[in-house]
């Protein structure tokens, strides 16, 4: 029996418990990511996002078995690079935090929307959000941001 | 115009965009106790008798018999338990808790435990309640003479629904006890009411509770009364334990059991004489649930506010907050005044009508000027500027065309209308309770380095407060904001400049650190430590408030929106597409305009849910069926692309800078303006909010029948 | 393969349908339904390393799709039919997408499965595999009552196959309680292909309204062979057999609701045609 080995915020590691524990409790509890949030643990509110592969993930849906062999970014691994501080500046300009509980989880998304769409329209920056509840801002700065995110970043992404 | 408005970088952006804000629930402390409460499954019951499964090692029950102070939790009252007595009076009424290691164990040691109910008869109507713990008339003039001789009578009931504030992060709470202290931390609004509560809960000395405030993930006002029950419950299972106990509570245990807006139902009557409303007779009930926690407030504000923003000379306003068996009612953004404000202004719509007149002129034609009489025989001290904001809304959406357009038959799949919503928001605290019951004091401490810190007892919960209080302080110190020492609330290290509620923090004390740190400038000592004591100053030209006769001025200023709501209906399923959400908001200066838009855009957000998709009920046996995030349904960031918020400075001379109280006034005027346009499109009467996508269907199916 | 504490990993769906067969394991997908459950019981079988499941392709009569295939990944298929694009594009949010599958949108069982509509209103097929079986079944006959499939021991989903015949003309209504993260209330999708002036195929499906997805080709049947002002003709009667043929049960929303908003879809999808 292995135990499940992978890949988090860039350093090999290797998870010695069950194959059905939730990603989301494991990351907070064993590796005190406590980045991620957890708002609903039913894959409808965003706040426990993290990047699996590249992709934009709920980690409170995702069972630590299925991540055998992949790559997992928290918010804890994407505050360490480039494209993290034009986000971060992008952001603090519009003052897009409230209470921040959905930031984190905003931040990664953000990613995933440039990653593929280094210059969305509006449009395709609230569909790249709308798995990400936030309850303070209305959405207007938030959406603000990436957009400045995006055009500040020139050739980031 | 004073140029604080200019934004800056939050002081708490950094830490919460890292992931590095610790919020209650990733606070670690080893050998923490998880605590899962039992909760009732009926409405209305005595508890015959309750059967424990064996207890693992480690594992222990908490009830009221560990209550060692009173088995009371305070919030206005001290009606609610802090662990149920002999009955239940809600489905999620907290009978005990299990406290131990594990949460998984903790949970099944729960669902093991098998209570024997006798069930009770239980209210789940309102109006049908004969329990009404708060009953308030108030008037003034010859409302009954009015009525005789009016030309018509206008007479409707209007009804609005429950709302879940909900807030990205869940209530949580931890209590350790040591030492003879218990110290409770977590996600809260207001430490000193906790405070209060717990003491009375543990009858321990008040230097022997501390209170601290954790970094909260959002609030609108469901975690002013609410955290001062769970802190009672963790407290006193810590006491018991001899560790910390933690609860965090999950989703679905947040929505049913903790508080909510309360629904509401009001008889608006209205005489009108020569095109004009000369009299108006409103009653109003509200349902505050099994415990009256919050009620008196909420219904003082509902029935204060009933009449809106208009100039009622005869007026008669009859409010109750009747218990029903469901989950006791709380506070949320707008606390009683989103309810009445909605059904005054749809019913000028909808008397308007019946006068053959244009809503808006009709409207403008009755609204509050500057020296008017308030409904409490107040004053309207300062300038009106409603008619402003409706020229700049007008401007903004062009609401004057397009309510004409929109009023000419339609006929395709997709059809459209408009509505615009005129409404204020009572600065602070209802009445003289800044005066007598809150006296608020607040500390500024100068270090021997020149450092500078605030010490309040009110809590950032998004709404930007750490940096607006850094910002007056180091504006009047010319001193950097972000120099400027602003931490979350300790109850052992600030004294109690009052609660975040109402949104009275930075008007209120806002404005005194503003004077004390005027007074630290003046006094300054280089070298030495200072510290400046600030208390509340009511302020002279206000018409005193007696709550037994409701007369005076209520609130010492008001802020002021005009909103406007452009709606597409799809007419074969129902669906809602709003175009475009509008507002133009005084509150008076803004202490950042960043901040303050912010807030103007997420309570319009809020305010659009309220009128149509959040919709929530309990179902015939008092359970809330709308339990999650799936089934209790907020708009993500597609629903309402366009949402335009502009400011309006009027300067308010008694706030900080002109500044007035802000969080509230964008979630109390939407939903009149939202159903305004339903109306149009629909071409019926409609007399209810949430206004769901089935209601409307089913009112396009009626129509066509 | 790869065996976990409490899983397994297997690297070819030959691993998967040998663990199947010989140890008690649930499968899991994408796990953007299983989380949902509280984990107690057999151990999960992981399918999301298997390569052959997740697969698109297209051959002379069908485009399949391998069941591992996440709705993300269809959407951006260049392959992928665009009825079922469109459907997988308002299905829930971009984290649901990127991890929930196909073949476990199928396997939930329920009639709100969005991806299940398109396959019934297509006619589609799905191929379900075990360690010593292989058949290939239309899936209207593998949903047998409300959460009920014929799903026989050991088997797993492996692919479905959506005939290309007809697609081109279709008609997709999704409606949920708002814009995005939303469970269908009622969902339509419809096909109708002309050719000559004549009607050769018509197919309508109603998801979310009942315990299975309905379909009637009975019924749609009628319009073929007709021309469109011939169609109009005989619309009162389409329209009157489904308002017998469609009975909802109540939800999220009303019976009611639900009768309305699919009869007015229906008559929306005839106009759209010109009936």
């Amino acid at each position: 029996m292995k135990y499940i080995e992978f890949k988090l915020n860039g350093e090999n590691v290797q998870y010695e418990g069950s194959a059905k524990d939730r990603l989301l409790d494991i990351l907070r509890e064993t590796y005190r990511l406590t980045g991620v949030k957890c708002g609903c643990k039913e894959g409808e509110c965003g706040a426990c996002s993290v990047i699996i592969d590249g992709r934009l993930a709920n980690s409170c849906m995702i069972a630590m078995g299925s991540i055998h062999g992949s790559d997992v970014m928290t918010i804890e691994g994407f505050s360490n690079t480039e494209r993290f501080k034009v986000i971060d500046k992008a952001y603090g300009d519009v003052s897009a935090v409230q209470c921040g509980f959905c930031i984190p989880g905003m931040v990664l998304a953000t990613e995933c929307i440039l990653a593929v769409t280094p210059h969305p329209t509006e449009e395709e920056i609230r569909r790249g959000i709308s798995g990400n509840l936030c309850r303070c801002t209305g959405y207007n700065s938030i959406v603000k941001a990436i957009g400045i995110a995006a055009k500040e970043g020139e050739g980031l992404w | 115009m004073n140029n604080i408005g200019n934004s800056v970088l939050k002081k708490d952006h950094s830490k919460k965009i890292l992931g590095v804000a610790k919020y209650v629930a990733d606070v670690h402390i080893d050998g923490v106790l998880h605590g899962k409460f039992l909760r009732s499954k009926v409405a209305h019951a005595k508890i015959k008798s309750i059967t424990l499964p064996e207890l693992p090692d480690g594992y222990t029950i908490v009830d009221k018999d560990d209550v060692l102070g009173e088995n009371k939790v305070h919030i206005v009252l001290e009606d609610m338990p802090v662990f149920a007595i002999d009955t239940v009076e809600y489905i999620g009424d907290p009978i005990l808790m299990v406290v131990g290691p594990d949460e998984k164990v903790t949970e099944e040691i729960v669902s093991k435990i098998v209570v024997d109910y006798e069930e009770l008869p239980s209210i789940l109507d309102m109006t049908k309640s004969e329990v009404t713990f708060f009953d308030y008339h108030h008037g003034k003039g010859d409302v009954d003479g009015c009525f005789e001789n009016a030309d018509k009578v206008y007479d409707e009931i209007l009804n609005t629904g429950y709302g879940e504030q909900l807030y990205l992060e869940t209530n949580g709470m931890i209590a350790d006890y040591h030492d003879g202290k218990i110290t409770v931390r977590g996600s809260l609004q207001c430490p000193f009411y906790v405070h209060a509560a717990v003491k009375l809960a543990t009858g321990l000395e008040k230097d022997k509770v501390q209170v601290q405030t954790d970094i909260t993930g959002g609030a609108f006002g469901g975690k002013e009364d609410y955290p001062s029950i769970l802190a009672c419950q963790v407290a006193v299972a810590s006491m018991k334990a001899r560790k910390p106990v933690r609860v965090i509570f999950d989703r679905r245990e947040d929505i049913t059991s903790t508080s909510k807006r309360h629904p509401s139902t009001a008889r608006y009557r209205a005489a009108v004489k020569d095109g004009k409303i000369t009299a108006m007779d409103i009653d109003i009930i509200y349902d505050a649930g099994a415990y009256s926690t919050l009620s008196a407030v909420v219904l003082q504000r509902g029935t204060i506010c009933a009449t809106g923003v208009y100039n009622i000379e005869n007026l008669r306003v009859h409010g109750r907050a009747n218990k029903t068996n469901t989950v006791p009612k709380g506070a949320f953004r707008g606390f009683g005044a989103p309810q009445v404000f909605f059904a005054m202004d749809l019913f000028m719509n909808h008397v308007a009508k019946g006068e053959g007149r244009n809503s808006l002129e009709f409207k403008q034609e009755h609204i509050v000027v500057q020296g008017n009489d308030t409904s409490t025989n107040g004053k309207f001290h300062f300038h009106v500027p409603l008619r402003e904001m409706i020229k700049e809304v007008d401007i903004l959406c062009d609401y004057k065309n397009k309510k004409e357009l929109y009023d000419k038959p339609q006929s395709g799949r997709f059809r459209r209308g408009i509505g615009i919503q005129l409404a204020f928001h009572g600065a602070g605290f209802t009445g003289s309770g800044e005066r007598d019951l809150i006296k608020a004091v607040l500390k500024v401490k100068k270090y021997k380095d020149g450092t500078v810190e605030i010490l309040t007892s009110n809590t950032d919960m998004g709404q930007g407060l750490q940096t607006t209080f850094a910002k007056i302080a180091g504006k009047e110190l010319g001193i950097p904001f972000e120099q400027i020492i602003v931490r979350n609330p300790d109850t052992d290290k600030v004294p109690d400049s009052g609660p975040t509620v109402a949104s009275r923090s930075l008007m209120v004390v806002g404005e005194l650190i503003r004077r004390a740190t005027a007074r630290l400038k003046d006094e300054w000592k280089d070298g030495e430590e200072q510290i400046i004591e600030e208390r509340y100053k009511h302020p002279e030209f206000l018409i005193p408030f007696s709550l037994a006769e409701f007369r005076g001025d209520a609130y010492p200023t008001y802020s002021w929106s005009v909103q406007s709501v452009e709606l597409e209906i799809d007419m074969l399923t129902g669906q809602h597409n709003v175009i475009g959400a509008y507002g133009s908001f005084d509150v008076g200066t803004p202490i950042d305009m960043n901040i303050v838009v912010g807030q103007m855009e997420g309570g319009m957000l809020q305010g659009i849910g309220y009128s149509s998709m959040e919709f929530m009920d309990h179902d015939s046996t008092g359970r809330i069926r709308n339990n999650s995030l799936s089934d209790y349904i907020i708009p993500t960031a597609m629903d309402v692309p366009v949402i335009v918020a502009q400011m309006h400075v009027n300067e308010y001379p008694y706030g900080p800078y002109g500044a007035k109280c802000a969080g509230e006034l964008p979630n109390v005027g939407t939903a009149a303006a939202y159903i305004e346009a339903v109306e149009q499109i629909l071409g019926k009467k409609v007399q209810h909010i949430p206004f769901t996508v089935e209601d409307t269907l089913r009112a396009i199916s009626a129509k066509e029948d | 393969m790869v065996k976990l504490n409490n899983g397994y990993v297997p690297e070819t769906l030959e691993e998967a349908l040998s663990i199947m067969r010989d140890e008690k394991v649930k499968p899991y997908s994408g796990g953007t339904d299983l989380m949902l459950e509280v984990g107690e019981g057999a151990s999960y079988l992981f399918l999301n390393k298997i390569a052959e499941l997740k697969i698109i392709k297209s051959d002379s009569d069908y485009i399949r799709i391998g069941a591992q295939c996440t709705f993300t990944e269809i959407e951006e298929s260049d392959v992928a039919p665009r009825i079922l694009k469109d459907a997988m594009s308002q299905l829930a949010g971009p984290a649901v997408r990127n991890f929930g599958t196909i073949g476990g949108n199928i396997g939930n069982g329920s009639a709100k499965a969005d991806s299940a509509l398109i396959l019934f209103v297509t006619d589609s097929l799905i191929r379900l595999k075990s360690a010593s079986s292989e058949r290939t079944i239309y899936i209207k006959d593998f949903y047998k009552q409300r959460k009920q499939l014929d799903l026989r021991d050991g088997e797993l989903i492996v692919e479905v196959l959506i005939p290309k015949k007809y697609l081109e003309n279709y008609y997709y209504k999704k409606i949920g309680a708002r814009k995005a993260l939303a469970i269908t209330r009622v969902g339509f999708a419809g096909l109708l292909q002309e050719e000559n002036g004549v009607i050769t195929h018509v197919a309508t499906a109603f998801g979310a309204i009942e315990p299975i997805i309905v379909r009637h080709p009975e019924i749609d049947e009628m319009f073929i062979g007709k021309t469109i002002s011939e169609a109009r003709g005989i619309k009162d009667n389409y329209l009157n057999l489904y308002e017998n043929a469609i009975n909802p049960s109540a939800g999220r929303v009303s019976k009611e609701y639900r009768k309305t908003v699919c009869m007015n879809l229906l008559k929306d999808f005839l106009n759209e045609n010109g009936i």
